[in-house]
C-alpha cells in the first residue's frame, strides 16, 4: 500500500502543495521548523483515520479566512489506484470519499489507506491516562476487526443515552426510568461485552510481539527485558449483573462507573508497572514496541503494510535505538519528518524540501 | 443589516433542519424577486398543512382533516398485522415495496434521551391500546436501523411480548418472511435515509 499522489489546498498553511512520493520507499520532508513538515503527515492520517493524531480540531486545520480545506490522495494497494478525498469545513462536518463514493464509517477509509503512526506524543500512551491506551487497541481494532468499528459507535452512543437518561433521573429511579434504563443496558451489555472480548483477544494476540520489539529496540536479549500487558477489566464478572448493581450510585453520580470505556490495559516492565514506574526511556521503547507489534498485525491482516509516518521520532531517542527502530520499521512506503541528521542505517529515502514560509508567500512541496 | 422582515425570514428558514445561514438568505432573496402570488402560494401552502394536516386516530400517521387515513380507512388492509415504523416517510417506504397488505402504527420518534424522548413523548401508549382487543396476532417492529432506532424495537418487544402472539424484527439487509424483494427495497430506502458524513 502506498500514496502516489497527496495534494493539498487551503490546509492548514498550504494554499496549494503536492507531494508525489514513492510508494514503496521512503520520503524524508526536510524544511525549517513551523513549514508544515508535520502537517503532511497529519493530512496522510486524516485521510486514513478521519481525524488529526495531533488532536486539531477542524477549523486549524483549514487555511486562515478560507471556509473549506481539500485533501486528496491517490492510494496503490495491489497495483489498484483508489482516490480518498476529505472536505474540511468550518461550519459543517468534514465530507469524506473513496473512489467518489461517501464514506460512511471509518472502515470505508481503512479498507483503502491504512497508516501507522509514530509521533513524539506516543509516550503518553505508556505514561498518560487509560483513554490514551484504549485508543490504541480500539485503533488497531477498527484495521483489524470488521465488526469493531460499528460496535465502537455503538458504545460510545448508549453510553451517552444512558447518561443523559440518568440526568433526567435526578437520583430517582422511578418505574418508567428503570424499565427505559433496562433496554439502554441491554444493548451496552452486548456491544460492550463483544468490544471488551474483541480487545483482549488483541491484547493476548500482540503480547509475544510487543516483547520481541521491546528487547529489540532496548538491545538486550529477550529474558532480561520483559515486557508485558494485561487487560483491566473496570468490573468483576458479568458486564449487565455489574451495571445492575452499580445502578444506585451512577444515577446519584450520573455517569456509568463501569464498562469498557473505563478499563484499562496494565503495561509492565521487568514486573514493575510502566505507567509509573518506568524511565523515560523504557517507556519510549514500550510505546514504540506496541505500535511496532500492532503494525506488524495490521500488515498481516491486510496482506500489505499500512503507510508509515514517522514524526520526529528520532530526536527523543539516542542514536542506538534509532538505528535499532530503523532495523525493526518493516518494508513498505515510508514518510519521514526529523529535526535531527537521521539513523545512519536509513540508506535509501527521496528527500523533499519543503519550502520555507515567509513574507506572504505560501507553502508548496517539490520534490528535489 | 437587512431590513426587519427580510431578516425575520431569514431567520425563520435557518431554523429548518438542514439549512445553514448562507441557504436561508438564498431562500428569503429568492422569495424576494418572486411575484407577490407565486410567494403567497407557499405561505398559503404552510398554512393550509398546519390547519388540515391531522394524525390518523388509529395509526397516527398524517392524515386530512380528522379522519382516518387511507390505509385505516381501507377495509381490504389486514388488521392483524401491524408494522411498526418511527416516522411517516418511513411509512411511504415499506408502502412502495408493495409487499405489505396490513396496518401501520407511526411512533413518531425513537428513544433518544438526549433528545428529551422517553416512551411517553413516543406514541407507544396508543399501540397498546391497539393490541388490547386480540385481533393483532403479529407486530413487525420496523424501526431505523441506528442504536435508538434498535433500543427502541428491544424496548418495544419487551413491551408487546406478553400482548402479541407474534413479534419481529426486520433488520437492515434481513429478508422477512422469505420476502426477498419487500428486504431489498427497505434496504434500499434505509441505506438512502441512513446516510450521513463522517465527523471529524
Ligand atoms: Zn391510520
Amino acid at each position: 500500500m502506498g500514496i502516489t499522489r497527496l495534494e493539498l489546498v487551503n490546509y492548514r498553511i498550504f494554499e496549494r502543495g503536492l507531494l508525489e512520493p514513492d510508494p514503496h520507499g521512503t520520503t524524508v520532508l526536510v524544511g525549517l521548523n513551523g513549514t508544515g513538515k508535520t502537517s503532511v503527515l497529519e493530512a496522510i492520517g486524516y485521510l486514513a483515520t478521519a481525524r488529526s493524531f495531533r488532536g486539531a480540531t477542524r477549523e486549524h486545520l483549514i487555511r486562515q479566512g478560507i471556509e473549506d480545506a481539500y485533501l486528496h490522495a491517490t492510494v496503490e494497494r495491489h497495483d489498484r489506484p483508489s482516490t480518498v478525498n476529505a472536505q474540511i469545513s468550518r461550519m459543517a462536518p468534514a465530507r469524506m470519499t473513496v473512489n467518489h463514493q461517501p464514506v460512511r464509517t471509518r472502515r470505508d477509509l481503512a479498507d483503502v489507506l491504512a497508516v501507522t503512526t509514530f509521533a513524539p506524543e506516543d509516550i503518553n500512551v505508556v505514561r498518560g491516562g487509560p483513554a490514551g491506551r484504549r485508543d490504541v487497541l480500539d485503533d488497531a481494532l477498527v484495521l483489524l476487526e470488521p465488526t469493531a468499528g460499528g460496535l465502537l459507535e455503538t458504545v460510545d452512543r448508549v453510553l451517552r443515552q444512558r447518561n443523559a437518561l440518568l440526568k433526567q433521573a435526578k437520583g430517582r429511579l422511578t418505574p418508567e426510568i428503570t424499565s427505559t434504563l433496562d433496554v439502554w443496558d441491554e444493548r451496552l451489555q452486548a456491544a460492550g461485552t463483544s468490544l471488551i472480548t474483541l480487545r483482549e483477544t488483541l491484547v493476548d494476540d500482540l503480547q509475544d510481539e510487543v516483547q520481541r520489539a521491546y528487547a529489540a529496540l532496548a538491545g538486550a536479549p529477550v529474558r532480561d527485558e520483559r515486557a508485558t500487558m494485561d487487560y483491566e477489566r473496570s468490573f468483576s464478572g458479568d458486564l449487565g449483573t455489574a451495571l445492575l448493581a452499580n445502578r444506585d450510585d451512577d444515577a446519584r453520580r450520573i455517569r456509568t462507573g463501569v464498562g469498557p470505556h473505563r478499563d484499562d490495559l496494565r503495561l509492565e516492565i521487568n514486573h514493575r508497572d510502566a505507567r509509573t514506574e518506568a524511565s523515560q526511556g523504557e517507556q519510549r521503547c514500550l510505546a514504540l514496541a506496541l505500535r511496532l507489534a500492532i503494525h506488524q498485525r495490521v500488515t498481516a491482516r491486510l496482506g500489505t503494510p499500512p503507510v508509515l509516518l514517522l514524526d520526529d521520532v528520532f530526536s527523543e531517542l539516542d542514536p542506538d535505538r534509532s538505528r535499532r527502530l530503523v532495523n525493526e520499521l518493516p518494508e513498505g512506503q515510508t514518510v519521514i519528518t526529523s529535526a535531527v541528521p537521521l539513523p545512519s542505517n536509513v540508506t535509501s529515502a527521496t528527500v523533499v524540501a519543503i519550502e520555507d514560509i515567509g513574507g506572504g508567500r505560501h507553502g508548496s512541496l517539490r520534490s528535489i | 443589516m437587512y431590513p426587519g422582515p427580510l431578516r425575520n425570514l431569514i431567520d425563520e428558514f435557518a431554523r429548518l433542519p438542514g439549512i445553514g445561514p448562507k441557504n436561508a438568505a438564498r431562500l428569503a432573496f429568492f422569495l424576494l424577486r418572486t411575484p407577490r402570488d407565486e410567494a403567497e402560494r407557499l405561505s398559503s401552502a404552510i398554512r393550509e398543512m398546519k390547519e388540515r394536516t391531522t394524525f390518523c386516530p388509529i395509526c397516527c400517521s398524517v392524515a386530512e382533516g380528522g379522519q382516518l387515513c387511507p390505509i385505516c380507512a381501507d377495509d381490504r388492509r389486514d388488521p392483524s398485522v401491524i408494522c411498526v415504523v418511527q416516522d411517516p416517510r418511513d411509512l411511504m417506504v415499506v408502502e412502495r415495496s408493495g409487499s405489505f397488505a396490513g396496518r401501520y402504527h407511526v411512533l413518531h420518534g425513537g428513544l433518544s434521551p438526549l433528545e428529551g424522548i422517553g416512551p411517553e413523548q413516543l406514541k407507544i401508549a396508543e399501540l397498546e391500546a391497539r393490541v388490547q382487543d386480540g385481533v393483532v396476532t403479529e407486530v413487525i417492529l420496523c424501526t431505523n436501523p441506528n442504536v435508538e432506532g434498535d433500543t427502541t424495537a428491544l424496548y418495544l418487544s419487551r413491551l408487546l411480548r406478553p400482548k402479541v402472539a407474534k413479534v419481529t424484527k426486520i433488520a437492515a439487509g434481513v429478508p422477512v418472511g422469505g420476502d426477498l424483494e419487500y428486504a431489498d427495497e427497505m434496504t434500499l430506502g434505509r441505506a438512502l435515509e441512513g446516510r450521513r458524513d463522517l465527523e471529524a
